[in-house]
């Protein structure tokens, strides 16, 4: 689904037509680098990505540039942009005659299947939604390609945000130099499993020492969540409670500290397996001293995360997968 | 100072108030500011086998106490063998907020059913604004009532909150500062847990404090580089942390160092509440949150520059920490410095009794008497738990 970036009517209807986003980003297609500099600084990172991956199914997240120029509305809530460079002549030609990029998100309604033919699409929109499309460009049925990997560059480490990078890796290492990054992780982590938000609620397990920034995370989930009361530490009561609301979204937002709890007995007296249900968060600091006490079930479905350092660096370990 | 600063504690209703926001179950019956019963089940002993205060467990306690509680208080105010109450008590209060969410449900479920009962309004209270207010508790022999110059600063300081409020008029509240992480009552609580003291470490660590050296290390005070009036003690709890390794470290931990531990733990805690305070003293417009630089305070203390003479007429110390004397003694300290440098005498003002500096229901029977008459709820439903509730930013029921 194209739209021109930089007109905001354009996004305006295109916003109406992907209702219900929940905070999800829009990203822009370009045609070369160059084009994609007018938007997002690319460092480093991004450009090994560009340089292997690109032209291709890839997505890759750079900070957005301050003048940009685009309806910021098409970027993420953390000011960050995707750019993909497709693999596709006429999207190609289409690009460089414009001469500035165009979104490229996909054309199904949120939560429908996904669609490789124009029928497909038609079928599951409503009449309002077919109203706001000017221009339908039909090329037939389309090979069954998986949706580009999403790729944020814009920590001090890559993240997928969508698929798998190929990697051996069994964790991936952050090297925070900032509050921001550490807050930046965990908004990046729940946009990521919105999907898992959703459907069965998320699980996130946080080690590390005193004073490592565990609740600095913390603050960073409240913050996507729209959560506008102070996190503070519960050390004392063990369990916090924040219902949220973001957008249609809403659920309740636990923070438990097991700082406290050496004993299964204690930890029983939480009622944890009752916490976690769809559109609910459950943050548990001192992880490791209580992993053995959760089912493997809620176990399994924990994203992992061991913090350390000190003065003014941090190291976050990430596990999306259990740790064995 | 006009007339219209005073105000004369008037409100003369009897009120029947509930408190279960955290690990006591507490119900007071006040008539005005006078306090004619405060019950308080206390359930320490339930919570002191686990050294915290789980959810659960709470609720469950406060289920077991509340009907109890009730019976006791009415007794204690000389109603119990009163066949219509509706005739002796004007409205029923209970907390919504802040606290532990399954806790507070209890006594709201309660002051719903007792209000249905009685067919008495029903008045929602946030818990902060109660221990702001509770300096103005008074016995029931006390007849007389003192007048209150407003602007008042009311801290309100114990094991869940930490916060700066200033009070134009009783209902007109603006937060100055706030802890941006633990309290500091949270943080004397984990390093009292650190030093293995037991339940509860807090109130524990202070009594060792008073044993102890606090000058023996030193401790980096937070907060001082931002302008603003907030806390911070999530730092000062992972310096404490180290300290306290280091120590175990080079020996023993005999009596006498945990004792110098906690009183330089406690000392820094202090200080930074009173860096604050000064600050809020020394500025020189509060309504547009002006801070004032150390430099300035420097300057002023060196008696180089004259000390802006601040609106603040009354300071009010509430909430468990309140308790603490070497806390007050430190105010009081900063308020005599602050008379010889500005001129202006302002008075410190506690709880009559160190029993409404803990949670109590008196200071929520208190703060609903000055609820006006439309935010009285007869419709009950309305009224339900806010688990993170802010003062000023007052609960929908209201």
């Amino acid at each position: 689904m194209a739209a021109n970036p930089h007109d905001q009517q354009a996004i305006n209807k295109l916003l109406k037509y992907k209702n219900r986003r929940e905070g999800k980003p829009l990203s822009i297609a370009v045609s070369k680098q160059a084009m994609a500099e007018q938007y997002v600084i690319i460092n480093q990172q991004a450009q090994n990505f560009y340089q292997r991956f690109l032209p291709g199914p890839y997505t890759v997240i750079s900070q957005l540039r301050v003048n940009s120029q685009i309806d910021q509305r098409v970027a993420s809530e953390f000011g960050t942009l995707g750019i993909r460079i497709p693999d596709y002549p006429l999207m190609l030609k289409l690009i460089e005659h414009l001469g500035h990029g165009i979104t490229a998100t996909s054309a199904n309604a949120s939560n429908k299947k996904r669609p490789y033919r124009i029928k497909d699409v038609l079928n599951n929109i409503s009449e309002k939604q077919k109203q706001l499309i000017d221009l339908i460009i039909d090329v037939g049925q389309l090979a069954k390609n998986e949706p580009s990997v999403v790729i944020d560059t814009s920590l001090s480490t890559p993240l997928s945000m969508r698929g798998q990078l190929r990697t051996n890796d069994k964790f991936i290492e952050f090297n925070s130099q900032s509050e921001s990054e550490t807050q930046g992780l965990a908004m990046r982590l729940i946009l990521k499993n919105l999907n898992n938000l959703k459907k069965q609620g998320l699980l996130f397990g946080l080690s590390g020492e005193l004073g490592v920034g565990k609740t600095i995370f913390a603050k960073g989930a409240a913050k996507f969540l729209k959560i506008k009361e102070e996190i503070t530490s519960p050390t004392y009561t063990y369990l916090n409670e924040y219902t949220y609301q973001k957008g249609t979204l809403q659920g309740i937002f636990y923070h438990l500290d097991a700082w406290k709890i050496d004993q299964e007995q204690e930890f029983s007296l939480l009622k944890v397996d009752q916490l976690l249900k769809a559109n609910n968060i459950l943050l548990i600091e001192w992880w490791d001293k209580i992993a053995n006490f959760l089912p493997d079930n809620l176990k399994k479905q924990a994203i992992i995360l061991d913090l350390s350092g000190q003065d003014n660096w941090r190291k976050i370990k990430l596990w999306e997968k259990t740790k064995k | 100072m006009g007339k219209d600063k005073k105000m004369i504690l008037a409100a003369k209703k009897t009120i029947l108030a509930i408190d279960t926001s955290c690990d006591d179950t507490s119900v007071a019956v006040l008539e005005g500011n006078r306090v004619l019963a405060n019950v308080v089940a206390s359930q320490t002993a339930i919570h002191q086998q686990y050294g915290g205060v789980f959810p659960t467990l709470a609720k469950q306690a406060h289920q077991e106490n509340i009907e109890a509680c009730v019976q006791l208080a009415l007794q204690r105010a000389g109603l119990s063998n009163k066949l219509k109450i509706r005739d002796h008590i004007d409205a029923v209060a209970v907390t919504v907020g802040p606290g532990l969410a399954p806790a507070l449900e209890v006594g709201i479920k309660h002051a719903k059913k007792l209000a249905k009962q009685w067919q008495l309004p029903i008045i929602a209270i946030n818990h902060i604004e109660a221990h702001a207010l509770s300096p103005l508790l008074s016995p029931k022999t006390k007849r007389q009532n003192r007048e209150i110059d407003f602007p008042v600063l009311a801290l309100v300081i114990s094991g869940g909150h930490s916060e700066f409020i200033l009070i134009k008029q009783i209902g007109n509240y603006q937060r100055l500062g706030w802890t941006v992480d633990d309290s500091a009552g949270e943080c004397l609580d984990k390093v009292g847990r650190m030093l293995d003291l037991g339940y509860p470490a807090g109130a524990i660590l202070e009594k060792l404090a008073k044993k102890g050296n606090p000058n023996l290390w030193s401790l980096p005070l937070a907060m001082t580089s931002v302008d603003n009036f907030n806390l911070s003690f999530s730092g000062l709890k992972t310096a404490s942390s180290q300290l306290i390794n280091q120590v175990k470290k080079q020996k023993q931990l005999d009596g006498q160092t945990v004792c110098d531990l906690a009183a330089t733990v406690q000392q820094q805690v202090f200080s930074q509440i009173i860096y604050k305070l000064e600050r809020i003293l020394f500025s020189p417009d509060l309504s547009k949150k002006v801070y004032p630089k150390a430099q300035l305070i420097k300057k002023i203390k060196q008696q180089k520059t004259k000390a802006a003479v601040t609106d603040i007429n009354e300071i009010w110390l509430g909430g468990g920490v309140a308790a603490n004397i070497t806390l007050r003694t430190s105010i009081r300290q900063t308020l005599k410095t602050y008379q010889k440098l500005s001129g202006k005498k302002i008075k410190l003002h506690l709880p009559y009794h160190k029993k409404f500096c803990a949670d109590n229901a008196a200071m929520i029977a208190l703060t609903a008497q000055f609820s006006s008459e439309q935010s009285k709820n007869t419709n009950a439903q309305l009224i339900d738990r806010q688990a993170n509730l802010k003062i000023g930013t007052f609960c929908q029921a209201c």
